[in-house]
């Protein structure tokens, strides 16, 4: 039930782009194509999947203060807890290239399509994001450590296709030339993040709306009836596309 | 470039070089600072401390501590007592300001009894009891000193944060946000209810102090429900103190 | 230009508009969301990428010709990562108010993308001094966006600026508040960081047309 419930609020409560705006850039810049944006967001769960959890024995038993009480008691007063971005950051990028080299060698094919986005992984700030968070929330087990990563990860790639299916579809739309391209992505994922931005009442109990929004409030359900407008589009457009690559 | 440094041999010399170096230097600068940094941590709850008791240099809007050199004759000259509660055990520590609110609410969770420290302060004859919180906000952790008086009515509070939105959340430590605590009652009809966070009191200049609620800050509702869980948990550990305090 | 070849000043003055980090190479984005809804943060945070950008760069310029390449991510994000770590112990010991301002974007600074995207695209191929004045330029660049957007958000969300209220008291009802304006609370949230940031983009593409994409 734990699992469950951290699963799904990781995926859409806190969402890492809608709710903690967490690497943007790779989703901004890589979104123009929906094939692209899957096999992005794929590499970004398996990558989360793993650093999250490695982190999180990393954190308990070499990090937090206290941590390296298994070394012997009188190692119970160290705290290197200084060193946690730098620790976090070197497994992330050792796995990352790790995971390059062992595609490489083993599945050609499969780094053909996924091997270019691995060094995007490495900047992509959802990932340390996603061992931060893990820090300062304190999940208590390795197993809910991955559910989260895993969560973390499925948010993510989610929040990557919807946005390539409206980028896709946005092209033949008569958009004023300014504002093509990168000026609309970033007002339509505006929208979209407000939209999400409902799902946060999950979390509270949802018994305490604000009177003092209410200007905002009747402009959230239009964007909302919009975002549901643009995910079926999406559905629609996820099966065009899948039947073209077939 | 591409010749040299491409062999493994190199990667790994090179890898193992940089361990070194950064390890080293990060070392350094860690041990030769700590006990500097140690030392700001202190002055700062006592400054923390003494702040929720009202004991600062506040100006019309904005919050100051007393300052760095004169904060330890202030801290000794207005807090009477430090009282470390275990259980129904009441002793008296005069460091139990440096008690470390986060390791004790682990090791609790570990099975053990938890030490609550609590500080007694003297103000122009009234008596402030000052009890650390802590708690989780959007990003990170969240926490402050409330002082109350006997009945447990909020008499100041001090709240701080590791890494919340700036003019958001971050906002929990503005003048505006902290004062609204001032005159607050924990309790309700003879039991405690803590203090919420609402968006949707109709107070916004928080004339009504015995509902319990103070006023959000517009935009930062996960940290304010932050504030409101850590008041209600931490404080709820209090009340059994407070209450002996009647007794007698 | 005595100082700087035209050329160089260039790598100055191209990240202002032409090549601006934000609105052009989409880099550090994230952060330009997570703290613009205050000015004073916007700041604050533009200094300390003008600081560690800059360092940064000359310091992996410097290490250009050693770096082996298969490793070369990481040793980019430790050299960031050990630079910022660095810098907030020293300021935790000798600054200790300025450390708790700076200390929330600690992380947002090590993972802010302009910072990789600069050490990847230019400093991993140019000598020290072009490379400082290209981060320079990139962060001013992008310290500009950040404080368009900043001065924005504050002014329309809590109608202060810098923590001043120079649009009137909104609780006492005086200045612009005595005629009913309201502040909108939702340019605080981070939504309308994204939206702001699209209409500054549609400003800049609609005055250089070059720009648009099609």
């Amino acid at each position: 039930m734990e699992h469950i419930e951290l699963f799904f609020k990781s995926i859409f409560i806190d969402n890492m782009v809608f709710a903690t705006f967490l690497g943007m850039c790779s989703y901004l810049a890589v979104s123009k194509k929906v094939s692209t944006a899957v096999g992005l967001g794929a590499a970004v769960i398996f990558v989360l999947a793993v650093t999250v959890p490695l982190n999180w024995l990393l954190d308990q038993y070499i990090l937090k203060e206290g941590a390296l009480v298994w070394l012997g008691p009188e190692y119970a007063e160290y705290d290197l807890s200084f060193l946690s971005f730098i620790l976090f950051i070197a497994t992330i990028a050792t796995m990352v290239q790790l995971v390059e080299i062992i595609v490489e060698k083993f599945s050609p094919s499969l780094y053909n399509s996924l091997g270019i986005f691995l060094p995007l992984i490495a900047v992509n700030c959802a990932i340390l994001g996603g061992s931060l968070f893990m820090q300062s929330r304190e999940i208590p087990s390795l197993a809910l450590a991955t559910t989260y990563g895993v969560g973390s990860g499925i948010g993510w790639f989610l929040a990557i296709l919807a946005i390539a299916a409206i980028r896709e579809k946005i092209r033949y739309s008569s958009i004023p030339a300014p504002l093509r391209g990168l000026g609309i992505t970033f007002i339509v994922t505006g929208l979209m993040a407000i939209g999400f931005m409902s799902f946060g009442g999950m979390l509270t109990g949802g018994d305490e709306e604000a009177p003092k929004e209410k200007v905002v409030s009747s402009k959230k359900v239009e964007n909302k009836e919009d975002l549901k407008a643009k995910e079926l589009k999406k559905k629609e457009l996820a099966n065009n596309s899948k039947e073209i690559q077939e | 470039m591409s010749k040299r440094t491409d062999s493994n041999l190199y990667t790994v010399l090179f890898a193992a070089g940089m361990v070194l170096v950064v390890g080293a230097l990060l070392a350094f600068f860690a041990s030769a600072l700590k006990p500097t940094i140690n030392e700001n941590k202190r002055i700062e709850k006592q400054q923390n401390i003494l702040y929720a008791m009202g004991v600062n240099e506040n100006d019309e809007t904005s919050a100051i501590f007393v300052s760095k050199d004169k904060v330890a004759d202030v801290f000794a000259k207005y807090i009477t007592k430090q009282l470390v509660i275990q259980g129904s055990k009441v002793t008296e520590d005069a460091k139990a300001y440096l008690i470390d609110v986060k390791k004790e609410q682990t090791s609790a969770k570990e099975g053990n009894e938890r030490r609550l420290p609590l500080f007694v302060g003297e103000k122009d004859g009234k008596t402030f009891y000052i009890a650390p919180i802590r708690g989780k906000g959007l990003w990170d952790a969240i926490w402050g000193y409330v002082a109350m008086d006997a009945d447990m009515i909020v008499q100041g509070a001090y709240f701080d944060h590791k890494g919340e939105t700036a003019g958001l959340g971050a906002n929990i430590k503005q003048r505006f946000f902290m004062d609204d605590f001032i005159g607050e009652h924990l309790m309700k009809d003879g039991s405690f209810k803590g203090i919420t966070i609402s968006k949707s009191n109709n107070d916004p200049k928080n004339e009504d102090k015995t509902d319990n609620e103070v006023d959000a800050i517009a935009g930062a509702t996960i940290t304010g429900d932050g504030v409101s869980a850590m008041i209600k948990s931490e404080l709820k550990k209090y009340v059994s103190f407070f209450n002996t305090l009647k007794t007698n | 230009m005595g100082l700087l070849s035209k050329k160089d000043a260039a790598l100055i003055t191209d990240p202002f508009a032409d090549n601006n980090p934000i609105t052009i190479q989409v880099l550090g984005i994230c952060s330009a969301l997570a703290i613009t809804a205050e000015l004073k943060a916007s700041i604050v945070m533009a200094v300390s990428v003008l600081f560690v950008l800059g360092a940064g760069n000359v310091v992996i310029s410097l290490m250009r010709n050693i770096i082996p390449s298969k490793i070369r991510i990481i040793v980019q994000l430790i050299v960031v990562a050990t630079l910022v770590i660095i810098v907030d112990q020293v300021l935790k010991a000798f600054a200790y108010e300025l450390s708790k301002t700076l200390g929330a974007f600690i992380g947002l600074i090590i993972t802010n993308c302009i910072i990789m995207g600069r050490f990847e695209a230019f400093a991993l191929a140019n000598g020290p001094w072009r490379s400082f004045l290209d981060g320079i330029g990139n962060a001013l660049g992008y310290g500009v966006i950040l404080i368009i957007v900043g001065f924005f958000r504050e002014l329309l969300g809590s109608g202060t600026l810098l923590g001043f209220k120079v649009l009137g008291d909104p609780i006492e009802k005086t200045g612009l508040y005595a005629f009913g304006y309201e502040n909108n609370g939702f340019m605080l949230l981070a939504p309308m960081a994204l939206i702001v940031v699209g209409i500054i983009i549609w400003i800049q593409r609609s005055r250089n047309v070059a720009l648009i994409e099609d």
